[in-house]
């Protein structure tokens, strides 16, 4: 039967299974642990059966027939006729990976195979009595098999033979080592120098395993969108905005006297034509049968709304921010009373709207958390260690576009952890601790933020050795590596340089280096950190925005220009005197609470360099920044304050500049371009 | 007219969207509700009182088949389960039907008919029968234990001997599993005459079906082989998928069991059956035509009257779908109508 993705019931299936799917991988791994759970057995069997039943109904035959076999087994071992054993789990396993694969062809409008012949007749088998032992063997559990296996060698810069996915091979810059050198390190960072290793890289996950589906379409209570409805129509009471309700109530202390309000009344228009649109069920289905679209919404409370749309209503919202800002400054200037009333009421009804969109957008991490005990089950197999994985907050929620991005950079730094992190259970044991390494990944909301932790208990890193790879390479000299403490060694690992510079574009899980893990977060305007701790463990944190979209910013002048720098990087501000600075390495630095912190006069960087200072008191301002796990800081002229801001691309023209995010219109309506602190520091700081 | 009232069960939103998409489709119908377990289930029955109820079996927190016995504990609802065409799909679905479900559907349409929009018909045409019978007392009551009833026909009986027989056919259709139910168990075991079922069912629920019935049965009930002999004290189920023909045989008459062809409506089909009887065992036959859609079993019914033989029919009352024996008591070659309660008795004594 052909595949037409445009069959809203194909859509349909797809995101119901798919459910099903993802909920199946983690019941079986629950499974392996408590094989005797009658509601788990209970569960997992309705599972397959569910899938069958909507498989049957769209007539996918290959899904079916496999469906079917599972549920057989299920059904067995429910009733008490047959027991779990590992090679039954082995066989199940390796079903929910194909099943996985045909789901992906299926999403890719590929009509799927048959299962293959032995797979199925292992399953046959496995409904036959104890000739399941030895057959089941034969399977092919190629989820877990190393791809290469290669002998450590960090003096090897030669290219690595058999590394085929990672086009490092084809480097012959010797700046860069390549991945397998950069896996090697790591083992010889944990202290595995001796042992010939193996290096692998990642074996293919399916790689639209994706939790956040592909199918275009996001299920939305429609309560919520009522209430969001009557929200803009003026039923709203005041309530408390929990989000990011960032006082936008400019510190702007310059009173302009120009009037520069972009046209407030088309985006209320846009926003209210909106409503019909996205209440209406997709259009086909409601010209078809009003009849159906009743029927449907007494027996479902949620509608369907395509996610291009809740980005359009995203948008909107930015505008709204935009002008609510430049009403909020113009209100500072008025003794009006009327108005300043007003103006706090759309305040608090902004922060609200903008509260209630993003949760409209918002997905539980569990999405992501899902895919991670297969992979360390997977992992702990292959690698002959034992790892429990322990997984906290997975119902905090955040923005759909993160979850996606987010899920192949996690799933590469808990495997970093289990494979350099966790030593062998012999090694363990002689180490005084439990045989079984603990990986722990949790997720929690801090204010703005999702703050996303990957800790384990294994071997730690060594400070000094970073630091020598680091001199090694040419990254650092040896004193500057010297003088690094040790959370700057460790997180040395995600510096370019360490590993390869090429930006992969389609993160699928092949040959990910530390850096674009970095790179990728980044990206997402959040930060990434790491500490260690030698023979006790290591802990990374990942910090992510919870929107894209708008960011509470420092708006800064420099020689009159307005940028903005992201309030979350910014770490603290003061005054200096310019003449009070040092030099230390060829960098200037100022001396802060007897360390020295690098400091950089952003007017070269963003101005030009040469540009005069238009300021020539010899006295700036000092925005302290974060990046990397290190503090430096930017001289500035003037500071205007704190600013909410909607972030808007660059546009075709500016886009890819290096050391900008984007760019805002100020409450002052002027335009402001948003810098990207890590950009900057890379295109115009290498050095550090 | 009033529309017909469904609740739609079932833990596959998936399935349910496209069970309530089918059904609203026929304009007979309306989707009162919508559960996705069968606790859930009971209470939108309490709440919404349908006219029918479609109900699934397997399912999380109360699956369908207890969902049935509570539903049928307050309100006898009619109750249309879809099953899966597997054996234990089968033992669930007489479960179920034990339990006072009405009737069952294969859960895939393609299995209901290999033509998707026919199949969405009949699936709605058997909604809206069921929901058209009202709510029938059809709990089966096996274990009790009932005293000769004095018979009421409607139509004056010839007198009957049942030692003038040598062949006892039954045809059925919905709700067949549950009436035979009430009669097969009931039957003596020194019942003089070999009786042959042929009831609409799917192949893998026959042999099912007669091994539960043979459980609970003093005669001797099997699923039939081609070829085998019909003796006294034996019950033959004819397969489903098959055509079950009778021919002279020696010493006793044997069946004849041919797979059916793809077009056949009726797989089993009651005339099929008859009409191979027609010939050879006639006049000495009984048939007895019970509830059921459609008016299979007439045409052979009519060809066997001519020559002689008794045709018996359920009546309306206590027929889940008066079709079948409706069809027979309009032709007016039926000699008995009787309520379903009386027939075993009937049988037994003979008279």
């Amino acid at each position: 039967m052909a595949i037409d993705l445009s069959d809203d019931i194909l859509q349909d299936f797809l995101v119901e299974a798919g459910e099903i799917l993802e909920e199946l991988g983690e019941q079986l791994i629950q499974l392996e642990a408590s094989p005797n759970d009658s509601e788990l057995l209970n569960a997992i069997f309705r599972g397959f059966h569910t899938i069958k039943g909507g498989a049957g109904f769209i007539n996918i035959t290959p899904l079916v027939e496999l469906c079917h076999r599972a549920e057989d087994v299920f059904n067995a071992l429910r009733q008490g006729d047959k027991n779990v054993t590992s090679s039954l789990m082995d066989v199940i396993l390796k079903v929910h990976d194909v099943l996985n694969t045909m789901f992906d062809e299926i999403k890719q409008g590929i009509e799927p195979d048959d299962a293959e012949k032995e797979l199925l007749e292992s399953l046959e088998r496995l409904m036959d009595d104890e000739a399941e032992a030895s057959a089941v063997e034969a399977v092919d559990t190629t989820a877990s098999t190393p791809d290469v296996t290669e002998q450590p060698g960090i003096e090897n810069d030669a290219p690595v033979a058999g590394e085929s996915a990672s086009s490092s091979t084809e480097k012959s810059n010797n700046d860069d080592i390549t991945d397998d050198e950069f896996e090697a390190l790591l083992d010889q960072l944990h202290g595995k120098s001796d042992e010939k290793d193996e290096v692998r890289s990642e074996p293919k996950q399916p790689s639209s395993e994706n939790f956040a589906s592909k199918s275009n379409n996001e299920e939305m209570d429609e309560d919520d969108f009522e209430k969001l409805l009557d929200n803009l129509h003026g039923n709203a009471s005041p309530g408390s905005a929990e989000i990011s309700a960032g006082s936008s109530k400019g510190d702007n202390a310059e009173k302009v006297s120009e009037v520069n309000a972009p046209d407030a009344s088309p985006t209320i228009k846009a926003v209210e034509k909106v409503k019909p649109k996205s209440v209406k069920k997709p259009e086909e289905k409601s010209a078809k049968n009003p009849a159906k679209q009743v029927a449907q919404q007494t027996a479902e409370t949620t509608v369907r709304v395509d996610t291009s749309r809740l980005d359009d209503i995203m948008n909107l919202v930015g505008e709204l921010v935009l002008v609510r800002n430049r009403l909020a400054t113009l209100e500072a200037s008025t003794t009006d009373e009327e108005m300043s009333v007003a103006v706090s009421n759309l305040d608090l009804v902004t922060s609200d709207l903008q509260s209630a969109v993003m949760k409209t957008r918002m997905q539980p991490i569990k999405k992501v958390f899902g895919r991670f005990p297969r992979v360390v089950r997977d992992l702990s197999r292959s690698l002959n260690k034992e790892i429990a994985l322990e997984m906290m907050g997975e119902d905090t929620d955040l923005d759909k576009n993160l979850v996606e991005a987010l899920s192949d950079p996690l799933v590469h730094l808990v495997r970093n952890s289990i494979d350099h992190g966790i030593e062998m259970p012999d090694d363990r044991e002689k180490a005084g601790k439990p045989r079984c390494g603990t990986v722990t990944l949790s997720a929690v909301q801090e204010g703005d933020h999702i703050l996303l932790r990957i800790e384990d208990d294994g071997a730690g890193m060594d400070a000094k050795l970073l630091q020598g790879i680091a001199v090694k390479k040419g990254v650092l000299d040896k004193e500057a590596a010297g003088r690094l403490t040790p959370r700057e060694s460790y997180n040395l690992i995600f510096m370019p340089g360490f590993s390869t510079k090429e930006e992969i574009s389609d993160i699928s899980g092949r040959g990910v280096g530390m850096d674009v893990v970095k790179t990728r977060i980044t990206q997402l305007n959040g930060s990434i950190i790491i500490d260690s701790e030698r023979g006790k463990g290591s802990t990374i944190e990942i910090k992510v925005p919870l929107t894209l979209a708008i960011m509470p910013t420092l708006m800064v002048m420099i020689n009159k220009q307005i940028f903005a720098l992201p309030l979350g990087s910014v770490v603290e501000i003061f005054h200096l005197d310019l003449s009070h600075t040092k030099v230390v390495d060829g960098q200037e630095v100022v001396i802060i609470r007897d360390k020295a912190m690098p400091i950089f006069h952003l007017r070269e960087w963003l101005i030009g360099p040469g540009s005069q200072a238009e300021n020539e008191s010899g006295e700036g301002h000092v925005v302290v920044v974060s990046a990397a796990g290190k503090y430096i800081g930017f001289i500035v002229d003037k500071l205007l304050g704190q600013e909410e801001v909607v972030i808007k691309p660059l546009g075709a023209l500016l886009h890819g500049t290096k050391g900008l995010a984007g760019a805002t219109i100020t409450g002052n309506g002027k335009i402001s371009l948003i810098l990207d602190v890590p950009g900057l520091m890379s295109s115009y700081a290498s050095r550090i | 007219m009033a529309k017909t009232r469904v609740l739609v069960v079932d833990d596959s939103s998936f399935l349910r969207k496209r069970i309530v998409e089918i059904l609203e489709a026929d304009h007979h119908l309306e989707v009162v509700g919508t559960a996705s377990n069968g606790l859930e289930g009971v209470k939108q029955v309490e709440k919404l009182s349908p006219d029918v109820v479609t109900m699934d079996i397997e399912m999380p927190v109360m699956d369908g088949i207890s969902a049935v016995k509570k539903i049928m504990e307050t309100s006898n609802t009619p109750i249309l389960m879809f099953s899966s065409l597997t054996t234990k799909g089968a033992a669930a679905t007489f479960e179920a039907l034990e339990a006072g479900a009405l009737d069952y559907l294969p859960k895939t349409l393609s299995d209901i008919s290999s033509d998707t929009e026919l199949a969405k018909r009949k699936l709605c045409a058997r909604v809206r029968m069921l929901g058209s019978r009202g709510k029938i007392d059809s709990k089966v009551n096996v274990a009790s234990s009932f005293e000769a009833v004095e018979v009421q026909s409607t139509v004056t009986s010839i007198p009957f001997n049942i030692r003038d027989y040598k062949l006892l056919v039954i045809g059925t259709s919905t709700g067949g599993p549950a009436a035979l139910q009430k009669v097969l168990p009931l039957i003596d075991a020194d019942f003089p005459l070999p009786i042959v079922i042929v009831q609409h069912m799917p192949s893998s629920f026959t042999q099912q079906f007669s091994e539960r019935m043979d459980g609970v049965s003093k005669l001797s009930i099997r699923e039939g082989k081609n070829g085998e002999s019909l003796r006294p004290g034996q019950v033959l189920v004819a397969p489903g998928g098959c055509q079950l023909l009778i021919d002279k045989g020696g010493l006793y008459p044997g069946i004849r069991i041919k797979p059916a062809k793809k077009d056949d409506i009726y797989k089993p089909c009651v005339d099929v059956t008859l009409k191979s009887i027609a010939s050879d065992f006639c006049p000495s036959v009984l048939t007895i035509i019970l509830t059921g859609m459609g008016s299979d079993g007439c045409e052979g019914a009519k060809r066997i009257h001519k020559l002689g033989a008794r045709i018996w029919a359920q009546d309306k009352d206590s027929s889940v779908i008066y079709g079948m024996p409706m069809a027979v008591a309009n032709e007016g070659i039926v000699d008995r109508v009787l309520p379903l309660n009386d027939i075993a008795n009937i049988l037994n004594k003979g008279q």
